[in-house]
């Protein structure tokens, strides 16, 4: 057994490893991150999961629930660390994990990856308690620096192989007709599948019945590992219903930009944002601040943001957004979101959020976001990331499922939710803090 | 599991609650939302001075600006006679030492509190000359350098008690007030008077609770000749346990000791507003959430203020979190039998913005 896989067995048991370990690690890490682009290439399948926020216990459901990694493939879109009585100890296994398996894992940077937030929010103040210093809190911001901005999933299909219901067992939500492909679907707590729709189900989801309290309780040793076989996309002749002018059999769901935030009045096109230089503490504002700090709100254009950093962004900024760069779904993270999961602006853009009971206080559940891999794109997968990526490839596939009316062509979407670990299994220290109230 | 606590073990964790507020309070003066320079000195040096989250920070100052304003519009005119405050479970609060600054203020002012929480304050207050200068100075005729000489107050430190001619620190458990107590003394019900509840009597049962509305308006309020002696309460306190996130707050405070016994019967703005009007303050009511005053009740040049002190990360927390607190206030105020108008104290109040 390596070091590395040593440091990665401890920290699984939510141990902090040496100081010295670290400062390899993050060197290790940081000539990994280099290489990456700001706009890191991911091939779906790719399990996409929200803020983690020290919240350990909570992340290590996100992997029983989501599958282990390297089995399966996760893209984390920041903020591992603040709040959460466990940010150095998240942080560190999610970086070890990247170090081990650069390929199935993608770190981006979330706007609390920063020297400046860290240490109003928490993660300073927990290095210095477990290591009498901050050297280990400056080795983690030194890799801050080098994460990627975002990330571009390609390849994702334009449906999910629906989970086969239990027997005796029914969606809540079943519109779904059998020859119709699922486009979403919804696994509640427990491993329950909650909902399964097809494209041609009109209007967005909002996953408001979904609340924790409308979903069955069940025991923590629930089936969710019997659902984790695999999530391929649909048979090579799959052509979407929903899909207007499109004369080619496609079941490609088109290209995912992931960030944490959101757009920028200044980033007009993911080009764009490949062209910042990121190696830097995030700035108060421009492009990359915005990136990592806007929201998606239900107004026109732009927007002051009540956070003080970044932007709010209506629905008209998303669909050009999308519409000019050939994708078919922004994923971010940023915002709690009670229902762990909420799609906004026809389905155009998501916000994943995977901390549950954030901040040992919300009473949220939490979700992760799988897109499966689109099986007919299997040639130009194998033509590797350069050809992948290709702008005229991306641009003709896009043509053929955006149509000319803007409808919903999204990939086909599996969003798991979960709850908080178990009180017992939380193994908090007995003079932990409380989380706050007004007294 | 740790052994059930004892009924004085329970009261402990109550009076604790009072440290808590005292560091958020500092928290949120120090990181310049609120302007103090007395919270400070009832800080005991073995307390840690934890520096809150901005979220909390601004939940405190909302909270602080909120009952402010509602004193602010009890005090102000149009009747311009003498008046009261009574602070139910003021532990340390400092609202007494901010308001004596204006020295022409016509005001008699009583802290009621368990005699552990008191005798706390008195040595705080003997402690610092400054606090004990401004009871002096209160209400007295003549320089302050007169006063400074001379305490005008006197302390019963073995009780926990302070008395001067216009500022009463009574240990008293509040579960003893009911209809038929009489007053405490220094306390006078013929001129109009406004009771304060700030994160107090939720933790009395509702029984308990109620009975101290109705031990109020049976002794207070009553309509006299000339002028009017009106009453009136504000509550802070959380509302809401029936979603999620109040199942959440329930649990953990009870992890802490903590049970907020009133929770249920008053959980909402509606039933905040029945409380005032069946227990007897039905002049006028009012509820709000702390969401909504932060938004309603904050001038924006004020907003703009405490927005540039810390960046607010926490967006969507604190839209949670501020619904889940309430601002609550009643009153019952006649027209005294010359009908005047500037005869009244709480008029005023029907003018906050209501959600």
């Amino acid at each position: 057994m390596s070091d590395l896989d040593r440091a990665i067995e401890q920290l699984r048991q939510c141990r902090p490893i040496p100081e010295l370990q670290v400062r390899e690690i993050c060197f290790k890490a940081r000539e990994i991150l280099i290489e990456e682009a700001n706009v890191q290439i991911v091939d779906a399948p790719v399990t996409i999961c929200g803020d983690i926020h020290g919240q350990f216990h909570d992340l290590m459901e996100l992997f029983r629930v989501g599958g282990d990694c390297p089995d399966t493939n996760y893209l984390f879109m920041g903020d591992f660390v603040d709040r959460g009585f466990y940010s150095l100890e998240s942080f560190l296994l999610l970086l070890c994990l990247k170090v081990r398996y650069p390929d199935r894992i993608t770190l981006i940077r979330g706007n609390h990856e920063s020297r400046q937030i860290t240490t109003v929010y928490g993660f300073y103040d927990e290095c210095i308690r477990k290591y009498g210093s901050a050297n280990v809190w400056r080795y983690c911001c030194d890799v801050f620096d080098y994460l990627a901005l975002g990330a571009l999933v390609i390849g994702a299909g334009s449906s999910v192989q629906p989970t086969r219901l239990a027997d005796g067992e029914d969606a809540e939500t079943k519109v779904r007709e059998a020859e119709d492909e699922v486009e979403i679907e919804v696994i509640g707590l427990g491993g329950v599948v909650t909902r399964q729709m097809s494209r041609r189900d009109a209007g967005m989801i909002n996953s408001t019945n979904l609340t924790p309290s409308a979903l069955p309780h069940l025991s923590s040793s629930g089936p969710a590992g019997a659902l984790l076989t695999g999530v391929p996309g649909t048979g090579a002749s799959g052509n979407s219903r929903g899909v207007a002018n499109s004369n080619t059999p496609t079941n490609t769901g088109g290209a995912v930009l992931c960030v944490h935030g959101g757009l920028s009045p200044l980033i007009d096109s993911v080009d764009k944002i490949r062209l910042l230089d990121r190696k830097q503490e995030v700035p108060h504002d421009g492009a990359m601040c915005d990136l990592l700090w806007s929201d998606p709100e239900e107004i026109d254009g732009w927007g002051l943001s009540p956070r003080g950093a970044g932007f709010l962004f209506g629905a008209d900024i998303v669909k050009q957004f999308n519409h000019l760069n050939n994708l078919t779904l922004i994923a971010r993270a940023h915002q709690l979101v009670m229902e762990g999961f909420k799609e906004m602006f026809d389905s155009s853009i998501v916000t994943v959020w995977s901390a549950p009971n954030y901040c040992y206080r919300c009473g949220n559940v939490a979700a992760i976001l799988e897109l499966g891999e689109d099986n007919s794109n299997a040639v130009l997968r194998s033509g590797g990331e350069e050809v992948l990526f290709n702008r005229e490839n991306t641009r003709r596939l896009a043509s053929t499922y955006m149509g000319g009316s803007m409808k919903r062509g999204g990939p086909g979407r599996r969003y798991r939710v979960f709850e908080a670990a178990a009180q017992d299994s939380r193994g908090m220290p007995s003079k932990k803090p409380m989380p706050y109230y007004f007294l | 599991m740790a052994a059930p606590a004892s009924s004085a073990d329970k009261d402990r964790t109550v009076q604790q609650t009072d440290m808590d507020a005292l560091v958020s309070r500092c928290s949120a003066i120090q990181t310049g939302y609120l302007t103090d320079p007395y919270a400070e000195m009832f800080l005991e040096t073995s307390t840690p001075r934890d520096r809150r989250y901005p979220l909390i920070n601004r939940g405190t100052y909302i909270r602080t600006t909120a009952l402010d304003q509602i004193v602010e519009s009890f005090l102000s005119r149009p009747y311009q006679g003498k008046k009261q405050i009574v602070s139910l479970g003021a532990g340390s609060d400092t609202r007494f030492f901010r308001l004596a600054a204006d020295k022409s203020l016509r005001l008699l002012y009583h802290e009621f509190d368990f005699p552990q929480v008191t005798s706390r304050k008195i040595a705080a207050i003997q402690r610092h000359k400054e606090l004990a200068a401004i009871i002096s100075g209160f209400g007295q005729v003549g320089s302050p350098e007169d006063s400074t000489n001379a305490p005008g107050f006197q302390v019963d430190a073995r009780a926990g008690s302070l008395r001067s001619p216009c500022y009463y620190i009574h240990p008293l458990d509040l579960r003893t007030l009911k209809p038929g107590v009489p007053l405490p003394t220094g306390i006078d019900a013929t001129i109009p008077t406004l009771f304060i509840s700030e994160c107090c009597l939720i933790y009395l049962s509702p029984n308990e609770a109620d009975d101290i509305f109705r031990w109020i308006t049976s002794s207070f309020g009553q309509t006299s000749e000339s002028i009017s002696n009106g009453v009136g309460i504000v509550l802070y306190e959380p509302i809401g346990g029936d979603d999620s996130f109040g199942k959440v707050m329930i649990r953990n405070l009870s992890q802490r000791g903590i049970v907020l016994r009133t929770l249920q019967r008053y959980s909402t703005l509606e039933r905040q507003k029945e409380r005032m009007r069946v227990l007897g303050f039905n002049t006028g009511m009012g509820a709000c959430d702390v969401n909504f005053i932060h938004d309603e009740w904050v001038d924006s040049k004020e907003k703009e203020r405490i927005d540039r002190l810390e960046l607010l990360d926490e967006r969507e927390e604190w839209v949670l979190l501020a619904k889940h607190y309430c601002i609550a206030w009643g009153w019952v105020e006649r027209h005294a039998p010359t009908g005047l108008a500037d005869s009244l104290s709480f008029q005023n109040w029907s003018r906050f913005p209501l959600q």
